[in-house]
């Protein structure tokens, strides 16, 4: 397996390539990472790859892992399906 | 539908030692406690550790985890707390909750709320990561101890810090063979006496060595390992392959914060505690009004730590709710930092102090 | 299987000089004069139910909680109440007096099957190497005991300072 393949984001199968294109074009924060190749978007809500991108981040532009935060989080941070938020309407 | 919303005095997410110990501890002085966790089963870590502690008689060394969780339910039931159990809380604003059980969500108001919700383990990624048959040490851990299953025959641990040793030696107990402990720094990161327990069966530990690739067509078949240099680059010539069907990844943990970063908490990075963890202060109050943080997810430390977080906190939201007086909290308070204070010396627990004393004595705080 | 008994050269080893040197350690002297309780744990860690469990106050930790154990083995009586107590598995009991030729060294065991008295067994040392053959003289696994058994067993005088476990009595695949 050559290194290029390697995949990053499990769930959504974005490997490390991608994500390097994605921040060679500009992004440099987490977030933009996850907008622009839906890595961390996945199943997991990026509890996988999150420190992974970071690293990835870190290594090519140089920025310091403190400075590097989380993805937004907004809720739910879990998966819930639409249908149990349709259920109830008062959160 | 109606409206579904619940009250409640004291609300803690996560119900592993340290939302527990907080439950027990608030409930006996009268507060009223809900304890919301993902799992079908309470407990967090606790029931997953099969080995005997370590600490003083008052952390309950030389008791098996998982007997230390038993002993934390009884209190919990003694003093009326309640557990919603198969319930994951997906959203925090304020003082409510969002959380959703058996396919239904609610809205939980709440006075106080604990966030208990302990670390996620940090990946490793090589060649061949995403192959079946390459695991946290974690979910190893789940599987054998939790489910009765074995997760392989021969197996990889990749770290040597104490989860890397005693997951190796479950492994072990499990009657799975464990070909090699591999270690990217020169020296083992947890404890000598584990090390040593696993030395004695043969399995080598391996300093100054990492995994460079896993092969298999669907599932782990392969392991190869290398020495590597003082900057981490694999030294040609000192592949190893190793046939195993389990790499198990033992490379840390860091704070399961998404609760906090979404409350709006501030945080400090500490890489000794995970990198980046909640700001708190003495009392283990989070910087966001009403909220506070216990155990891991206020820095990864131990389950002894996590309990005594927990009770501290405990005490601090009982008083807050005028449960108990500010001269008999003070008095308990202290008397749970002293017991902190000892779980934190010595080489191990040095730089965790003092990385502790940086979050509690932030101006943050004030 | 063969390959795990073999030492793994560069593969870590818990230092003999460290041990030694550590106030758990019996001196020369005493382990030739009476059966002595060896503790390994040379590193400041947090942790005492060794002291807390002694009847005789043989072992002493003290405050603070990370100070290695200490041991007066004029006061301790060899009952092996913290053989199994020791999260580490760092305690052992060895007995140069034994008889002329033999020691016997008792030491925490997890693992099962549990060997039988009388086993013909294979004594390792701290890497996992065979050392010698030992013969079962005692397996105790009492419910205070908490799964940890103490197993006792009778080697060649001059191992007694290597040996400090058995081979896992596990079922190994011979096809390996
Ligand atoms: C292999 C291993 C060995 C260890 N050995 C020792 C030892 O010998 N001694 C020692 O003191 N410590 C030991 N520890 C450390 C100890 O297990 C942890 O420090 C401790 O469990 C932390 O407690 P906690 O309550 O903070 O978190 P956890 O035990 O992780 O509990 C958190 C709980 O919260 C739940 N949760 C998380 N998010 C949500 C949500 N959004 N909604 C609902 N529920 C949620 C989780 O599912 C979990 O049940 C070990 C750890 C490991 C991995
Ligand atoms: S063998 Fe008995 S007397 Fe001796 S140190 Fe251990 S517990 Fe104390
Ligand atoms: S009980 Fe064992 S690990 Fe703990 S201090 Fe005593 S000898 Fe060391
Ligand atoms: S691995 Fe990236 S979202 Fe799950």
């Amino acid at each position: 397996m050559s290194k290029k393949d390697l995949i990053i984001c499990r769930c959504e199968e974005v490997t490390e390539e991608e994500i390097k294109k994605a921040i060679r074009e500009g992004a440099d924060n987490v977030d933009a990472v996850k907008r622009a190749t839906r890595a961390g978007m996945g199943l997991c809500q990026s509890h996988t790859c999150y420190t992974l991108i970071v690293k990835i981040i870190h290594e090519m532009t140089g920025k310091p892992i403190k400075e590097i935060l989380p993805a937004t989080h907004r809720s739910p941070i879990r998966p819930i399906t639409a249908e149990i938020l349709a259920k109830s309407k008062n959160m | 539908m109606g409206k579904e919303t619940m009250n409640v005095e004291l609300a803690v997410v996560g119900g592993g030692p340290a939302g527990l110990a907080v439950a027990a501890k608030a409930a006996s002085y009268g507060v009223q406690v809900t304890v919301f966790d993902e799992n079908e089963r309470p407990g967090g870590q606790l029931f997953k550790q099969i080995h005997k502690f370590f600490g003083s008689k008052e952390h309950q060394a030389g008791i098996r985890g998982h007997d230390i969780g038993y002993s934390l339910l009884s209190q919990c039931e003694e003093f009326g707390v309640k557990t919603m159990l198969n319930t994951v809380v997906w959203g925090i604003e304020k003082n409510m909750l969002g959380i959703q059980n058996n396919g239904r969500t609610y809205t939980i108001k709440t006075k106080k709320t604990i966030i208990a919700t302990g670390a996620s383990e940090n990946p490793l990624c090589f060649p061949g990561w995403t192959l079946s048959g390459v695991m946290g040490a974690g979910a190893a851990q789940t599987m054998m101890n939790v489910h009765r299953v074995q997760p392989g025959q021969k197996a990889l641990m990749v770290g040597s810090g104490n989860v890397g040793l005693i997951v190796s030696y479950q492994l072990l107990l499990a009657g799975i063979k464990v070909a090699a402990i591999v270690e990217a720094l020169p020296k083992i990161g947890g404890y000598m006496v584990h090390a040593a327990k696993i030395r004695r069966t043969g399995v080598p530990i391996l300093t100054s060595a990492t995994i460079c690739e896993a092969r298999g067509e669907n599932e782990v078949e392969e392991a190869v390992i290398a020495s590597i240099d003082e900057k981490g680059n694999v030294m040609e010539g000192t592949q190893r392959v190793l046939p195993v069907d389990l790499i198990c990844i033992a490379v840390g943990l860091r704070p399961l914060a998404e609760l906090c970063w979404m409350a709006g908490c501030k945080f400090m990075f500490l890489p000794v505690l995970g990198d980046h963890v909640p700001i708190h202060d003495e009392n283990m109050r989070s910087t966001v009004k009403d909220i506070y943080v216990a155990g891991d997810v206020a820095g990864i430390e131990e389950a002894s730590t996590a309990m005594e977080e927990g009770r501290l906190a405990g005490i601090a939201v009982a008083e807050e709710l005028g449960y108990l007086g500010s001269e008999e909290a003070d008095e308990k308070k202290n008397l749970a930092r002293k017991r902190l204070e000892s779980l934190r010396l010595g080489p191990f627990g040095d730089t965790r102090a003092e990385a502790k004393r940086k979050l509690t004595e932030s101006e943050v705080n004030r | 299987m063969k390959d795990r008994l073999k030492s793994t050269p560069g593969a870590w080893v818990i230092s003999r000089e460290i041990l030694e040197a550590s106030p758990g350690y019996p001196s020369k002297e005493e382990l030739k004069r009476k059966p002595v309780i060896v503790i390994e744990c040379p590193e400041e860690i947090p942790c005492d139910p060794c002291e807390t469990i002694c009847p005789r106050g043989a072992i002493v930790v003290g405050e603070p909680i990370t100070n290695l154990p200490r041991i007066d083995q004029d006061k301790c009586n060899a009952c092996g109440l913290c053989i199994p107590i020791c999260p580490g598995l760092a305690i052992f009991l060895v007995d140069n007096t034994y008889s002329e030729k033999e020691a016997t060294v008792s030491f925490p065991y997890e693992y099962y099957p549990l060997p039988k008295e009388g086993d013909e067994v294979n004594a390792v040392n701290r890497e996992g190497e065979i050392a010698c053959k030992a013969k079962v003289l005692k397996v105790r696994d009492p419910k205070s005991h908490d799964h940890t058994s103490v197993i006792t067993i009778v080697i060649p005088k001059e191992y007694s300072n290597q040996v400090r476990g058995i081979e896992l009595q596990q079922k190994v695949d011979k096809n390996e």
